[in-house]
């Protein structure tokens, strides 16, 4: 009973978030089109000037490593935070007798 | 109505892809179901952002022909290439969404050790009964 | 130097957070005065940032020299200053206060706990000081992550609450990055001041309404505030005590802080009044938080858990003086989360010295306690006296422009609303107080008139690296009272949009 209950809900609230998407999807521009905003406003220039400016062919990596770097310096941060996370969780202390430690 | 449909079908993939994971996230009690979940989630929203930088025609992969520097290079034309923006912001989200997996699955295990079940219902159960047991010491 | 000032105020964290567990590999005393040392920087560095913005406006820093819409750029002024000073001197409280507790339920991984800290920090800093919408999301991310980790280490039942936690908290993230993805979509920049200009000639766009509802629901759902703080209570109660203590206060304010951000720097104000209703519905939403976060907190007995969901009730205030959409609502709204972060800050603090002294946290527990730890429990009934709003305190203040702003936009529910929560925490609170303060002693019979039979009830004060940080921060809740005015004419009157 409580369990159907929940499920409803979560299907009405999936339904209203699907709903809200299909929605916003009818102003989208559309699919493919080389002149809309996402394609015309700021990444043109990376595609024209990341040779001169970061001598990098490939233009992701120039965008990755050298623009947009310091987006590139908070990933690592999460991949060693998350790394450092799972050390906290998951290690256990030398001289802690198993069940000692709070789980 | 049917060209309309097919025009944006990335869109609708992601839609249909979203709603999924967000139901497995909310509605299944298996904490590794929610888990998946989260995961075809995030990977939804990849897709999402990758058709953003979509250009139609021949447009390709954002790496310059020739050698980089300044050599058998013609003239760059911005159709040529994807949008790299997208694609930059999605190798972060990558990542990031592994990060979570992992952390997640670091408290997977610390749940199964200390109920040696991952059904949400049998180990809320077993939170109830403890928590009656502390009330009545 | 000075130019680069802002730097420091991330640099010197994140560093310190990837040399920590080297420190720590073979001496790990020195993790904890290393990471104070490093908190130092960016409190020295922020309070630089705020004065700047206090002498000459809002001023940016772009970063690998790369000009904004195409680089990123830290944007500083008048709230992210202030919200930066604030973060960083709670998380140097968090880290002086930290030591007891580690010691209660960390023991042996002093190294990874620094290292958490200190990245929590950096996370929280990093979303408040960036100007660009996607960076806000990776800072979010680390933020959440050293959160989840330092969370599921708690007691009984942690991990459980730090899964669920992980899983609405990733809804809450991958919801503002699809906010962010529709921003993109339809303008092509992440840049926060550039969207600005852009934005106001397509606020009728549905791609533009969709992403500013996905910003709203994933800022909210971060920030805890009603229908979706499911996560909230659970997260926070199981945490330990140094870790609920530092990211209970801030992840809120921070995320409350993002909302301010999105309402009304990145859309204009009209836009959440006109265009879409969300200033109506977020205002009834807190409506609802604050009459069921104090009706629960009511019916907790555990104290740590009763504050969550006072918490919750906070988060409420916050949210109802944004939605009003005047000056002083927004202005209570500011000085709110400045003086909310205090008060939970020094609540959270006073449970962690309660705990480590071995007391239960049930109220029952809380019987004589004056006179075994009589600082704590001033300190608590000053903060309390605070949290109803009296007076001298700060709590007062805002509160006071919460309802100025609630009957300039004529919600008298929500003015009611206010008061009413008042009460319910004057009630919450009297309730502790009473027991530690009036309740008569265990054994009854000793008459109360002679100094020396009351002797009997050793004293046993908390230790002084846990009392120093709970006293700082009950003068700081007595201070920031008085001052807020001058607050107010220096800072958060330029964080109030002009058109207000």
């Amino acid at each position: 009973m409580i369990k159907n209950w929940f499920k409803l809900i979560s299907l009405i609230a999936v339904t209203m978030t699907g709903a809200l998407l299909i929605y916003g999807t009818h102003d989208m521009p559309a699919w493919g089109d080389p002149n809309s905003p996402a394609n015309s406003h700021v990444s043109p220039r990376y595609i024209l000037e990341a040779t001169q400016k970061t001598a990098t062919p490939n233009i992701v990596s120039a965008v990755l490593a050298d623009y947009r770097s310091y987006d590139t310096l908070g990933e690592s941060a999460v991949i060693f935070t998350a790394s450092i996370s799972c050390l906290f969780l998951l290690r256990r202390i030398r001289g802690r007798k198993e069940g000692e430690g709070k789980i | 109505m049917l060209e309309y449909i097919l025009a944006k079908y990335n869109f609708w993939i992601y839609v249909i892809l979203m709603m999924i994971g967000l139901y497995a996230m909310m509605g299944k009690r298996n904490l590794v179901k929610k888990l998946i979940g989260m995961n075809i989630f995030q990977t939804s929203i990849i897709l999402f952002f990758v058709s953003i930088g979509v250009k139609a025609g021949d447009a390709t992969v954002p790496i310059l022909k020739g050698d980089g520097h300044g050599h058998g290079e013609h003239l760059i034309q911005v159709a040529d290439y994807l949008n790299p923006l997208p694609h930059v912001l999605m190798l972060t989200a990558i990542v990031v969404s592994i990060a979570t997996t992992g952390v997640a699955l670091a408290t997977l295990i610390l749940i199964y050790k200390r109920y040696n079940t991952l059904e949400e219902d049998e180990i809320m159960a077993i939170r109830k009964d403890a928590s009656s047991y502390k009330t009545q010491r | 130097m000075s130019d680069q000032l802002p730097a420091f105020i991330i640099i010197a964290p994140l560093l310190g957070a990837f040399l920590t567990p080297v420190i720590g590999w073979r001496y790990r005393h020195l993790c904890r005065p290393w990471a104070l040392m490093i908190l130092a920087v960016p409190l020295y560095a922020a309070g630089g940032a705020l004065l700047q913005v206090i002498e000459s406006g809002p001023f940016g820093y772009n970063l690998g020299g790369w000009a904004p819409p195409w680089g990123i750029e830290y944007r500083i002024d008048h709230l992210s200053g202030l919200m930066l000073v604030l973060i960083a001197a709670i998380g140097l409280l968090a880290a002086i206060s930290a030591k007891p507790g580690i010691t209660m339920d960390i023991r042996g991984k002093e190294a990874n706990f620094y290292t958490l800290l200190l990245l929590q920090i950096t996370g929280l800093l990093g979303i408040v000081i960036t100007g660009d919408l996607f960076n806000i999301f990776v800072f979010l991310e680390i933020s959440s992550l050293s959160g989840y980790g330092l969370i599921a280490h708690g007691e009984d039942g942690a991990p459980m609450a730090t899964f669920n936690y992980i899983i609405i908290g990733t809804i809450g993230a991958s919801f503002y990055l699809l906010g962010v993805g529709y921003l993109y979509m339809a303008t092509g920049s992440l840049n926060i001041a550039d969207l600005a200009t852009i934005l106001p000639n397509l606020y009728h766009s549905k791609v533009i309404l969709v992403g500013f509802a996905f910003f709203t629901t994933g800022v909210a759902i971060k920030m805890g505030l009603f229908p979706l703080h499911t996560w909230m209570p659970d997260a926070y109660t199981t945490a330990p005590n140094p870790v609920s203590a530092l990211i209970a206060p801030l992840m809120t304010k921070v995320a409350a802080y993002l909302m301010i951000r999105i309402m009304f720097t990145l859309f204009q104000p009209d836009f959440a009044i006109s265009v879409v209703p969300v200033a109506t519905i977020l205002g009834w939403m807190s409506v609802v938080a604050i009459i069921v976060g104090g009706i629960k907190a009511l019916a907790q007995t555990d104290i740590k858990r009763m504050v969550t969901y006072i918490m919750i009730a906070e988060v409420g205030y916050i949210v109802m003086g944004i939605s009003v959409m005047n000056r002083p609502g927004l202005t209570g709204a500011i000085l709110h989360i400045v003086n909310d972060a205090c008060m939970i800050f020094c609540l959270f603090l006073i449970i962690g010295a309660i705990s480590y002294k071995g007391h239960g946290r049930e109220i029952y527990h809380f019987q004589n306690l004056n006179k075994k730890m009589p600082w704590t429990m001033a300190a608590f009934v000053i903060t309390a006296l605070s949290m109803c709003g009296i007076p001298p305190a700060c709590g007062f203040f805002s509160k006071w422009y919460l309802i100025l702003g609630t009957i300039a936009a004529k919600q008298w529910v929500f003015a009611i609303t206010l008061l009413a929560s008042s009460l319910i925490n004057a009630i919450l609170f009297f309730r502790i107080i009473e027991k530690a303060y009036l309740a008569p002693l265990d054994s009854g019979a000793h008459s109360h008139d002679h100094d020396h039979e009351e002797e009997i009830i050793a004293r046993d004060e908390a230790p002084a690296s846990l009392l120093i940080p709970i006293l700082i921060t009950t003068a700081i809740i007595i201070i920031l009272g008085p001052f807020s005015g001058k607050i107010i004419d220096l800072v958060i009157q330029h964080a109030v949009p002009a058109t207000f």
